[in-house]
């Protein structure tokens, strides 16, 4: 087992999504306090004046218990992209077993990095630690540095000299207990685990000595397993109204994450989603978000949302978001393979994006049909695939044929496009259709030929009863 | 600062140099085009690849799309895809697939105005085409700067359909070339190159949908060919 102990120090304060200098308040005093303050010397436990006096333009806003549960499971609802064993020890932390999922990212050095780089991207400090326990872990995780590099990986015969340097203070017991630790002489975990531990248990309950055998491993712990919710649907309040498509982008952007973890936890993917922008006094606004293929990759998600958003006109300021997936569609792991899918992995993405902003329909592929009337044999299809028929055209046919035939000027007869054509085939006639005149093209009759125009152009034209009609174009 | 007369000759040597005279030898080779006769002419050996070639116009149907399918096909047999970007008209796949472009590597795209600049750029970026067929009528030289900047990610050749009347305007393309109907083939003229510009244009016989076309003094009348009038 090797657990990675993931904490978020600011999680009170990133969860208000307010721009820094921030703090938290919990009763009027300072909770947490973001990157930008702490620099400028706020610390927990200061009065919102005496933090206003070193910072001028601090904002502080009463912290949202609630709002910090809520994100706390959506982290964990993301981390569901990097393991399934998940489980949260409240109020901050996150632990996930990454032992099992480690040849599956190519090691630990690349799937702490993509770790790091989904909670950046997401807006969350952290804090992480790497041990073979939970707890010693979580130990790890609250004594090392804020963003700070990748955790050096702890085996089972360093463990022990691992947390012995670690200050007491990451034990959170209760405060009198770690009054009475220091009043004997105890500061470090080192301290702590020299003495005997039926003296411990007799002077501090039992519960001191279980932790340390926990974190040894001397004793199983147990952690009650995050359960991925059966179907998809998160909310968000956002901080302050917000009046542009774009801002809207960031707090979006947490919600994908956690569906896309989700659904890698569910070996599953979607094709469509919809986003929810709720308004003061108005019926929400409802943003659809279409993929190529099923798909869970959080890039991909990202990005036919931003795309989405930048086009986006909002009817009235947003309140909240709300992100709903529908039924996922099985998406299971590919295998890695040796050699690309001639491009095709590639091409899903950039087809997204097109069909993101110009529309679904402007992005298509062809199909041929045995159909012999020219408008009836070409037809758009959403998935470029290998056409049925492969019975070639009785005829020679142009590439590019003219959505309607376009009448041409007759000379004495013959069919003129700036001067007159030549005809350079014998007649080819189609004559096909009647069954289907209520909607469709209906029935034609025609004589095709290929035709020479005294500039060189290639045409493709057709007398019917009446006149001579260009229709294609040999290019 | 001086600069011994063997340096130079060495760096004279450099692959992506070429002096005015001659034609330039690229490291990255061209895919050929089908037409031996265009391949000699073209620096790398074949369509430049990578890079934008821009075909000027006056007129469609003489045979521009039939020029350039010889080396599609090729890209398509080697599981590469195909995009045509804002064509002037719909593609009739039949004769696409005829002329040995199957259909499942095909991709339409369609249009107008400055979003199709914005999709060659990102089909360009994407390096995921192996080749990209675009209609440009009112491109200007700071977009096509762009996308030249684009195909760099990009493996295959890339050609920009615009009419003749632009043909003056700067462009950071590295090959331009005007075509005309020609009367026994189509007649290609390369006014840039990394090389000398060429001295007359290149008729090249292209596939045409009829076999022979009879001389103008042995022709029918058009009468002789009149078909009935359905009734």
């Amino acid at each position: 087992m090797l657990w990675l102990a993931l904490r978020f120090p600011r999680l009170a304060v990133e969860t208000l999504s307010l721009p820094p200098p921030a703090v938290a308040l919990h009763r009027g005093r300072v909770a947490v306090a973001d990157e930008a303050a702490t620099v400028a010397g706020v610390r927990s436990g200061m009065r919102l004046a005496g933090a206003l006096g070193l910072v001028p333009g601090l904002i502080g806003r009463e912290r949202d218990l609630a709002g910090e549960t809520d994100a706390l499971h959506r982290l964990a609802c993301a981390a569901g992209e990097f393991t399934p064993q998940v489980s949260i020890a409240s109020p901050d932390e996150l632990l996930l077993e990454i032992g099992g999922c480690l040849r599956l990212f190519g090691g630990l050095p690349p799937l702490l990095a993509r770790i790091a780089a989904s909670y950046a991207e997401q807006g969350f400090a952290r804090q992480w630690g790497l041990a073979p326990t939970p707890l010693a872990a979580q130990w790890l995780a609250r004594c090392a540095p804020v963003d700070g590099p990748p955790p050096a990986l702890v085996d089972d015969a360093k463990l022990r000299a691992a947390v012995a340097p670690l200050p007491v203070g990451v034990l959170a017991v209760p405060e009198r207990t770690a009054g009475r630790l220091t009043t004997l002489g105890v500061w470090r975990l080192a301290d702590l685990m020299v003495l005997p531990r039926a003296g411990l248990a007799h002077r501090f309950g039992p519960e001191l000595p279980g932790l340390l055998a926990r974190a040894l491993g001397e004793v199983p712990d147990l952690r009650p397993p995050f359960v991925f919710p059966e179907h998809f649907r998160d909310g968000l309040e956002l901080p302050a109204r917000v009046e542009d498509a774009a801002r809207l982008l960031f707090a979006a952007s947490r919600l994908l994450a956690a569906l896309a973890g989700w659904l890698a936890v569910r070996c599953a993917g979607i094709q469509s989603c919809h986003l929810m922008l709720f308004h003061e006094g108005r019926p929400p606004s409802r943003v659809e978000l279409g993929f190529a293929s099923p798909t869970r990759d959080p890039e991909r998600l990202q990005r036919v949302l931003r795309e989405r958003l930048d086009r986006l006109e909002l009817v009235a300021p947003v309140v909240s978001l709300g992100l709903e997936a529908p039924e996922p569609h099985a998406l299971p792991g590919t295998n890695a393979v040796l050699f690309g899918h001639g491009g095709t992995t590639r091409l899903a993405p950039v087809v997204e994006r097109l069909r993101a902003r110009l529309g679904p329909e402007a992005v298509h592929g062809l199909t041929a049909v045995a159909d012999h009337r020219p408008e009836q044999a070409s037809r758009p299809v959403a998935e470029p695939a290998a056409a049925r028929s492969s019975e070639a055209p009785s005829g020679p046919r142009p590439l590019w044929l003219l959505p309607e035939p376009r009448p041409l000027a007759e000379e004495n007869g013959a069919p003129c496009h700036e001067g007159r054509l030549r005809l350079l085939t014998r007649a080819e006639r189609i004559e096909s259709g009647w069954w289907d005149g209520g909607e469709g093209l209906g029935d034609v009759q025609r004589d095709y030929f290929v035709a020479l125009s005294p500039q060189g152009e290639w045409l493709w034209i057709f007398r019917d009863g009446q006149s001579w009609w260009l229709h294609g174009l040999f290019a | 600062m001086s600069l011994s007369a063997s340096a130079l000759l060495q760096s004279l040597q450099r692959s992506d140099l070429w002096s005015g005279a001659r034609l330039a030898t690229s490291s990255v080779s061209g895919v050929a085009s089908g037409f031996p006769a265009l391949d000699a002419v073209l620096p790398g050996g074949g369509w430049p690849c990578g890079e934008l070639t821009e075909v000027f116009q006056a007129r469609q149907g003489i045979g521009e799309l039939t020029l350039l399918l010889p080396a599609l096909a090729g890209l398509v047999a080697e599981d590469g895809w195909i995009a045509a970007v804002a064509p002037p008209w719909p593609l009739h796949a039949p004769a696409w697939q005829a002329n040995g472009l199957p259909l499942e590597r095909l991709l339409v795209i369609r249009a107008e105005g400055q979003e199709t600049a914005w999709a060659c750029e990102q089909l360009l970026a994407s390096g995921a085409l192996s080749g990209l067929l675009a209609w440009l009528p009112e491109i200007d030289t700071r977009q096509l700067r762009r996308l030249q900047l684009a195909s760099e990610s990009h493996p295959g050749p890339v050609y920009l359909f615009r009419p003749a009347a632009q043909a003056g305007m700067a462009s950071p393309a590295p090959l331009r070339l005007t075509l005309d109907a020609a009367p026994d083939g189509l007649a290609v003229t390369l006014f840039k190159r990394r090389g000398p510009p060429l001295a007359a244009p290149l008729i090249l016989k292209v596939k045409r949908p009829v076999r022979t076309v009879r001389r103008t003094a042995r022709r029918m009348t058009p009468i002789a060919l009149h078909p009935v009038p359905v009734s």
